[in-house]
């Protein structure tokens, strides 16, 4: 207990599982890698949801799939279960306004339950759930290659969720990559990093009436998923790994020319965003709006972006020998413009490991040597995407999932929304969503 | 005066609609059965090798079905002889069964599709408002609608656009094999539509669920629950072919995938405006 209440106090949750009888709390070792805490529980286990609220969407989540009972817990209601009854948090005395599911642009459900004081946001609740597909129950039982399809469906980014499911597989079986497929599978995950990561910002600038860079850095964007599609043959990337290597090998040709076009967009691109990022209008809209604490944030575990642009340096890709040297990019304000900026940095620095990985890329096969996999294996795997940590859990019989466990990066920052909104005026809301632009599907599964 | 520099040097984005229904040289096209090459082994072997299940083998007859195929290409690489490519963008169709080719084993023949529908008369206007609805999508069909609206699509040139409220709307687009969650809240959009209404099924999920399909959370297709005018398959549907979708519902172009397979393109898509 006393380990797991230092680690969740330093932000270290990472995930939380449930296998009768044992809890099993995921949490990052201090120096380096993961270490599983465990509890027993099987009718009740002591919630602490109170002190770190980083556990509050996971205890209520397991409540609802295993009716294990998180006592003390201090706002216990359904999360992705709608045929229970749902208490919103009881605000007196204010105005209430409620927002979708279905929302006003071209974008994922959600509900949000506004307590506002004329123009200004007091409180604000997020309820999910809409998006839910019963995904990690569908993995059950599947092979390999269906478990894949629904790991790349499973929140916005296919690439990440494909790279975590194969890795956790690989770990799981003893697989080792062969390194052209290793610095493939990089290439494919910056592209989908600088593709997201133009989307918030296009995002944003559209958000604040700023349409020349909006259309600057869309242009850029769509030119950019093109080259994901040319390299992997998918405009998102799916299709493009399975456990032990990758599906696309490009020859030479389509490689220089690739590094070619990357070159020029990154350079368009980049001096766009320098420009825009200091623009007046800009300033005026995005500083100081939306804020989240170095404390907040790390009490509520964010991960990826959300966290950095609160001043917690903390990107997996710092373990990861393919990316040395590496130094996260941090910003301190917590804000919409320091989460901006934590992109705009984030996508010059993918162009330039993306020069280096297309420069130095391996020869050799892209599959590792194929054979009979373990009657039983288990493994995991933790990959640094576009919105942060993308976790997964696998227990494998044969070549068959027999039970898979996930968590998306979004499920960790939605909280970040409720706080950053108080005390905002209301018309700022959806700019300050965009800022984190998070995954309804990815929370949901 | 750097701003007015950088624009004229980008000059013009948007694409003809030609151009746009060419599928790109590195994507892969949609599979296409060839009678002559399915014997029982390869029939198997296909069936075993598709990750979503698109192949189906029911007594005497064979299908292939396009609203499952994640466009992975492992079934045309492993049998060039029982597998075609179909290289094109033009897929929207107004009944599911345009997605679905069958060939009659014992005939060694595909069966043969009746005539299209055409798409309702009363949704034939030069412009068209539609609200989007996404159902347990992934995300993904939902981005693919939004960059049909990017300066190199341009949906606006055909009169289309994205609403804010199903009350201004003539059509629904919805993506996702419809959550259970999402179910009223979709059902409830529809009711706020006016008459006359279009709906448009875009994606794979949203056509038969693909991978959710099954799933004890999913409805499993948007036309369990509405009446649907127009299906855009892809995994996720891109933009183009959501394009081509939209100009059939509005009347523009005419239907070319029927029985699952491409026929001729007419004379009668020449009438858009390029
Ligand atoms: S392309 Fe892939 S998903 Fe489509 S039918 Fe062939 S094997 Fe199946």
């Amino acid at each position: 207990m006393d380990a797991l209440i230092e680690a969740l106090s330093q932000g270290r949750l990472v995930a939380l599982d449930y296998q009768a009888p044992t809890l099993r709390y995921f949490v990052e070792r201090a120096e380096k890698g993961l270490e599983v805490l465990e509890l027993e529980a099987t009718t009740t286990f002591p919630s602490l949801a109170r002190d770190f609220p980083a556990l509050d969407w996971f205890e209520r989540a397991l409540w609802e799939a295993h009716g294990l009972h998180p006592e003390g817990h201090p706002a216990l209601k359904p999360l992705r279960d709608h045929q229970k009854p749902y208490p919103f948090d009881p605000i007196e005395g204010l105005h209430e306004v409620p927002v979708g599911p279905v929302h006003a642009g071209i974008i994922e459900p959600g509900h949000f339950r506004f307590s506002v004081l004329g123009e200004q946001i007091l409180h604000m609740e997020v309820r999910l759930g809409y998006q839910h597909r019963g995904l990690e129950a569908q993995m059950q039982g599947q092979g390999l290659a269906q478990a894949l399809l629904l790991a790349e469906r499973a929140g916005g980014e296919s690439v990440a969720h494909a790279l975590a499911l194969a890795q956790a597989v690989e770990a799981a079986w003893g697989v080792a990559v062969p390194p052209r497929a290793q610095v493939l599978r990089r290439v494919v995950l910056e592209l989908e990093r600088i593709f997201g990561h133009l989307g918030h910002l296009a995002g944003l600038f559209t958000d604040i009436g700023y349409a020349y860079a909006a259309t600057q850095v869309g242009k850029v964007r769509a030119l950019l998923q093109g080259q994901l599609e040319r390299l992997t043959g998918h405009r998102y990337g799916r299709n493009a790994i399975g456990p032990g290597g990758v599906y696309f090998d490009p020859d030479r040709g389509t490689q220089d020319e690739l590094q070619d076009a990357l070159h020029d967009l990154g350079r368009e691109v980049g001096a766009h965003l320098q420009a825009a990022l200091k623009h007046p209008m800009v300033l005026d809209r995005m500083r100081y709006v939306g804020p989240v604490s170095e404390a907040q944030a790390r009490l509520l575990g964010l991960v990826g972006p959300a966290a950095r642009a609160s001043g917690i340096a903390r990107d997996l890709r710092q373990e990861d020998p393919l990316y040395q040297p590496f130094s996260p990019v941090v910003r301190s304000g917590g804000d919409v413009l320091a989460r901006a900026q934590v992109y705009s940095e984030e996508v010059r620095q993918s162009f330039a490991y993306l020069e280096r990985f297309l420069a130095e890329l391996p020869s050799g096969p892209v599959w590792a040597k194929e054979a009979a996999p373990p009657p039983a294996a288990e493994g995991y795997s933790r990959v640094e995407a576009g919105r942060g940590e993308v976790f997964y859990w696998v227990r494998l019989e044969g070549a068959r999932v027999a039970r898979a466990r996930l968590v998306d990066p979004s499920f960790k920052n939605w909280r970040a929304l409720e706080i950053a909104v108080r005390g905002m005026g209301l018309p700022d809301f959806p700019l300050i969503n965009k800022s984190f632009d998070l995954s309804y599907a990815g929370c949901d599964l | 005066m750097n701003a007015l520099w950088q624009t004229l040097r980008t000059g013009l984005l948007t694409r003809s609609l030609d151009k746009l229904f060419r599928l790109p040289a590195w994507a892969p096209g949609w599979p296409l059965l060839q009678p002559q090459g399915l014997s029982p082994q390869v029939r198997q072997a296909l069936q075993a090798l598709c990750p979503s299940g698109a192949f189906q083998e029911e007594p005497g007859e064979f299908r292939l079905d396009l609203a499952h195929c994640v466009l992975c290409g492992r079934c045309r690489r492993a049998f060039p002889q029982a597998i075609e490519e179909m290289r094109s963008l033009e897929v929207a169709v107004t009944r599911r069964s345009d997605l679905i080719q069958r060939v009659d084993l014992e005939k060694g023949a595909f069966v043969e599709a009746t005539p299209p529908l055409p798409t309702r008369s009363e949704l034939h206007l030069p412009t068209l408002a539609f609200r989007e609805v996404s159902a347990g999508n992934t995300g993904q069909d939902d981005s693919e609608i939004a960059l049909a609206g990017n300066p190199f699509h341009d949906m606006a040139r055909f009169g289309f656009s994205v609403v804010a409220s199903p009350r201004h709307a003539d059509a629904l687009l919805v993506t996702g094999p419809v959550s259970q969650n999402m179910r009223e809240a979709l059902l409830r959009t529809y009711q706020a539509t006016p008459e006359p209404k279009g709906v448009v099924a875009v994606g794979n999920e949203a056509i038969d669920g693909e991978v959710f399909k099954g799933s004890p959370q999913v409805v499993g297709g948007v036309d369990r629950l509405l009446p649907v005018d127009v299906y855009v398959p892809g995994s996720p549907a891109r933009p183009p072919a959501i394009l081509h979708g939209l100009l059939l519902l509005s009347g523009r172009v005419r239907q070319r995938l029927v029985g699952g397979r491409l026929q001729e393109a007419g004379p009668q898509s020449a009438r858009v405006a390029r």
